[in-house]
């Protein structure tokens, strides 16, 4: 080859050569031998293009060893670096600084939430797999007749999980989920987008005991519809939007006598009959009478307050029918949608 | 004392393959390793996977294995080759029923789509995110088979005990201190070495611990001069665009603007393979006709529509991390390090020459990429040298149940005092320091091209270097998750792997595929037709030939 006889060179002009800048960043830190947390300060020179985690390998390379989180990919692909990045849950390797540094910013990066921290911004992400293996995170195709060839998919019936394929288990969306908050044995948002993905395989044929499990205690009914999960995501995978579906085909399943279950029919009925929604009508029809009698001195206290509209005079919106119209039109949209992917065996295919 | 009949260390795709079919096979097996399966760079993998399944038009096996052969100038080996196209089709159905989501054509089966060499569009893909679904769904088969494993324990050795091996000592990142786990048979599946270059697309994890733990267990490296370098990496953190870019109508200039591969390939242009893209790029550069350390990868002709649809990841990956719209911006661009095709010299069941140890996927050499691997063909290396060397360790279990191989007290005692010593010191340079230097003397005398000269300094640099790595000072010298004990760690590794790649480069006296010399610029079959052997002898390089297994395809010129 002509180029290799007369060529003369070997190294790069310019392969190092970067613009930098200087950043402040304040760290959590947090020592398992002592028990201890602080926060640190430190200013690193890094390039225009660093990332929050450039700056803190420069952290970790150049001042101060000790400083522990996880990497690995560093291209938003491996899962390793969820942390907080002021206050949000965010993968270090996919923010960059310099927006930071022009604002005059000062980061503070510390570890994400809902999980115990291990030692600076390493959490224990053993509640994380815990959930994700409780919700049997595997195909499971009951011993169908499996093909010597690949199972005829659709790509339509595919695409409705291309979302939920994207997730990398990166706990971004579990750091921030609120019901997981209050109740630490919530599946949470990605253990139930990971089950979504296999609800909506077309391969997959234990979608109904898949549902069933899930629309138990701690599972999809009892997600406060906060969208932070959503919000952070870094791979846009939104979680919610997946426990929304569950919901959806639990329900076809008839899968409704969670309490969950019934507090989101009440809503639709209720809109529907009236525009409105009835609170009167929600806690009763939601954990049954007999509980809700439990519940009055409670209602009391709100109607006191005047959180409770009047229960004997059913109030009715004036444009109840645009309400009902508009009703129609979102079943009519669903039911355009392919709700359920279907596989087919290759030797039941007749090739054309 | 914990044992299992079969130990295999790491998680990445050959890793899981390999404990999925020895659990199958009903032994006891678990993995150690130093990330989380699901963090293995596996997961980077984006264009796809290749396996003559006809999906697309006519292919077979006998195609899949000429170009693998004619790709790799000839230095695979001919048997192994055979044996992972034979086995390809198969091993994708299987990783389809397993639940991998790939793109389907609209007939309904895997679409296949076309790669740089290849006679047939035989890459099965998913979007551009392949590695990411492939590591999802054996990670998931772990959880069905509840495959055991010790996540975050990094090997720092591997035993060896009159001949045989006896299995591994390794550090619990999570809770400190040394464990010795013995076991019948050890399957190293550690990954790539791309960290010794400063510009890699490798994760940091890269860094050649398998190959590192073999070659102290007296098993030669082969083959460890063939570093593969991909033409579109970036410039601040090395993270590889995909030929897909190009594959779409991408252009590469120089600073003049000039379209540059019209010298080199007139025909294929940006479309021309890895190796002389990347040797193309080089020149302009080095000549002075860059920008910045980079030429420019030009998509703004593309426009928008096509690069949301179609490139949506590649434009991320630009944005944030080189901080251009390539719907209005070139994208800065130069080679990087990307696969090293050498590795632990194994058999193609993945056996080693000690007893006991075996090696799969891109820590091994079997050797199917000889000097130049072609794009999608590693993944599927990792699945079907997985598989065997899990079915082939399982058999041996079977067969002869416990190898009476242990690890002695005073095995794990010297292991314990050596790691000690690493631990707890505090002079010295630090370990950051040490591997910036060597990743910038390797990219610089030892890259995409390069001369006696130059692998001359390359070499006395990286012996100095591996003199100072004695003493690396810490600032951790505590015991729970000590992320500075493991870089200190993985920079030992580092440095016996580059000491094998550039002493077996400064001796070959030709140009084979990704091993290009100015001073030997032609491929010589009669002399170096072979491959190398790297020995350690007493902790130096001895270097050693075997030929190469030529069964069907004779040396013919490579071209284009
Ligand atoms: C960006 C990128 C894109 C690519 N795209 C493609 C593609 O499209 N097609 C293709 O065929 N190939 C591609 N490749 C190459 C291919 O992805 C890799 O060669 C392959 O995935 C390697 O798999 P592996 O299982 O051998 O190693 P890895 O996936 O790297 O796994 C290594 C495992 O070993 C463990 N480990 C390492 N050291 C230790 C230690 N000391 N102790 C314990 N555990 C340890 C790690 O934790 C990890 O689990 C690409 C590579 C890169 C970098
Ligand atoms: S929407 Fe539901 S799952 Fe998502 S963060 Fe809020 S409570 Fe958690
Ligand atoms: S859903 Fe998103 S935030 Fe949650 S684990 Fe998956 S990728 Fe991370
Ligand atoms: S390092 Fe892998 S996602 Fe950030």
């Amino acid at each position: 080859m002509a180029t290799i006889e007369n060529a003369h060179f070997t190294t790069l002009k310019g392969a190092y050569d970067t613009e930098t800048m200087e950043a402040t960043v304040k760290v959590r830190r947090f020592n398992p031998e002592t028990g201890k947390s602080r926060f640190d300060t430190f200013i690193v020179t890094i390039p225009v293009t660093a990332t929050v985690l450039d700056a803190l390998d420069a952290i970790k390379d150049t001042c101060d060893g000790t400083l522990s989180y996880r990497k690995s990919c560093r291209m938003s692909v491996c899962g390793s670096c969820g942390m907080r990045v002021d206050g949000g849950a965010a993968l270090a390797c996919k923010v960059p600084m310099r927006k930071f540094v022009e604002a005059g910013h000062t980061i503070t990066v510390s570890p994400m939430g809902n999980l115990p921290v291990i030692k600076d911004l390493v959490v224990d992400m053993t509640p994380f797999w815990d959930k994700i293996r409780a919700i049997k995170p595997y195909l499971d195709t009951k011993n169908a007749d499996t093909p010597a060839k690949e199972w005829r998919i659709n790509p339509a019936d595919t695409a409705l999980i291309h979302k939920e394929s994207l997730c990398i288990l990166c706990g971004c969306c579990v750091s921030e989920c609120i019901s997981m908050e209050s109740d630490p044995d919530f599946l949470g948002p990605a253990a139930l987008a990971k089950a979504y993905r296999f609800v909506g395989d077309a391969r997959d044929k234990d979608t109904r005991e898949r549902l069933r499990d899930l629309s138990g205690a701690h599972g999809i009914w009892d997600c406060t519809r906060c969208y932070f999960c959503n919000q952070r995501c870094p791979k846009g995978v939104d979680p919610r939007d997946a426990i929304a579906k569950l919901g959806a085909e639990s329900f076809k399943e008839g899968f409704t006598s969670d309490a969950g279950a019934k507090h989101a029919k009440v809503f639709v009925d209720s809109t529907f009959k009236g525009g409105y929604l009835r609170e009167t009508e929600l806690v009763p029809k939601t954990i049954g009478p007999a509980n809700a009698i439990k519940d009055i001195p409670f209602a009391l206290q709100l109607a006191r307050a005047g959180k409770v509209p009047n229960p004997l005079s059913p109030h009715k919106a004036k444009d109840n029918d645009e309400v009902k119209r508009l009703w129609k039109l979102l079943e009519k949209e669903a039911k355009g949608q392919p709700r359920r992917a279907t596989a087919v065996h290759p030797d039941a295919v007749q090739e054309g | 004392m914990i044992r299992h009949d079969v130990i295999v260390l790491g998680a990445g795709l050959a890793g899981m393959r390999a404990a999925i079919e020895a659990k199958r096979a009903g032994v006891d097996v678990a993995i150690i390793s130093k990330l989380h399966p699901t963090r293995s760079h596996s997961g980077a993998a984006e264009g796809g996977i290749n396996a003559a399944l006809g999906n697309a038009t006519e292919d077979s096996p006998e195609s899949h294995a000429y170009d693998t052969v004619k790709g790799s100038d000839y230095l695979g080996d001919q048997d192994a080759i055979e044996v992972m196209c034979r086995e390809a089709p198969d091993d994708i159905y299987e990783l389809e029923h397993m639940g991998a989501i790939f793109t389907r054509a609209s007939d309904g089966k895997l679409a296949q789509r076309p790669f740089g060499a290849a006679g047939a569009p035989r890459t099965v893909y998913s979007a551009d995110i392949t590695g990411h679904v492939l590591i999802h769904v054996l990670y998931e088969q772990l959880i069905k088979y509840d495959i055991k494993v010790y996540e975050e324990f990094f090997a720092t050795k591997v035993v060896v005990d009159e001949g045989r091996c006896a299995g591994v000592i390794a550090w619990d990142t999570q809770k400190g201190g040394l464990h010795a786990i013995e076991a019948n048979h050890v399957i190293l599946a550690t990954g790539g070495v791309g960290r010794m270059y400063y510009g890699t697309t490798n994760a940091f994890a890269c860094t050649g611990d398998g190959m590192s733990l073999a070659w102290n267990a007296g098993v030669p490296l082969k083959d460890m001069e063939f570093m593969q370098f991909h033409p579109t990496t970036l410039k601040s953190n090395g993270v590889l665009i995909t030929e897909g870019c190009r594959g779409e109508g991408g252009y590469l200039r120089n600073k003049d603007g000039e379209r540059f591969m019209v010298h080199d390939a007139p025909n294929a242009m940006e479309l021309a393979s890895r190796d002389v893209v990347s040797r193309a790029e080089w020149r302009e550069i080095a000549d002075g006709r860059g920008v910045d350390g980079c030429v420019m990868l030009d998509l703004t002709h593309l426009g928008w529509k096509k690069l949301k649809s179609r490139l949506p990841g590649s434009r991320e990956l630009a944005m944030d991390y080189a901080g251009v719209d390539p719907i209005e911006q070139p994208i800065p661009v130069r080679p990087g390090a990307h696969y090293q095709m050498g590795g632990v010299d194994c058999d193609i069941w993945g056996e080693t020459m000690v007893p006991g140890l075996w090696a799969a996927g891109e820590v091994a050499c079997v050797s199917v990429h000889g000097a130049n691997r072609l794009g999608g063909n590693s993944l599927m290396e990792t699945i079907v040298f997985g598989r065997r060397a899990g079915q082939a360790t399982a058999e041996r279990v079977l067969e002869q149940g416990d190898t009476g191989a242990r690890i002695e007290p005073a095995a794990l005692a010297d292991e314990d005092r050596r790691i000690a010593a690493i631990l707890n010191n505090s002079e010295g340079e630090r370990p950051g320091v040490l591997r910036e230097e060597l990743a910038k003397t390797m990219y610089d005398k030892a890259g995409v091209y390069r001369t006696g000269e130059a692998l001359l300094e390359c070499q006395e640099k990286v012996h100095d270097l591996r003199e100072r790595a004695k003493t690396l000072s810490l600032d951790d010298h505590s015991s729970v998750f000590n992320t500075d004990l493991t870089t200190a760690l993985e920079l030992l590794s580092l440095l016996e792997c580059a000491d094998c790649l550039v002493t077996s480069a400064v001796a070959r006296k030709e140009s084979r595929g990704a091993h290009s010399r100015l001073d030997f610029t032609t491929r010589d079959d009669d002399y170096w037709l072979k491959h190398t052997l790297n020995w350690n002898d007493g902790g130096e390089v001895r270097l050693d030939y075997r030929p190469v297994t030529i069964t069907k395809h004779q040396p013919l010129a490579r071209s284009y």
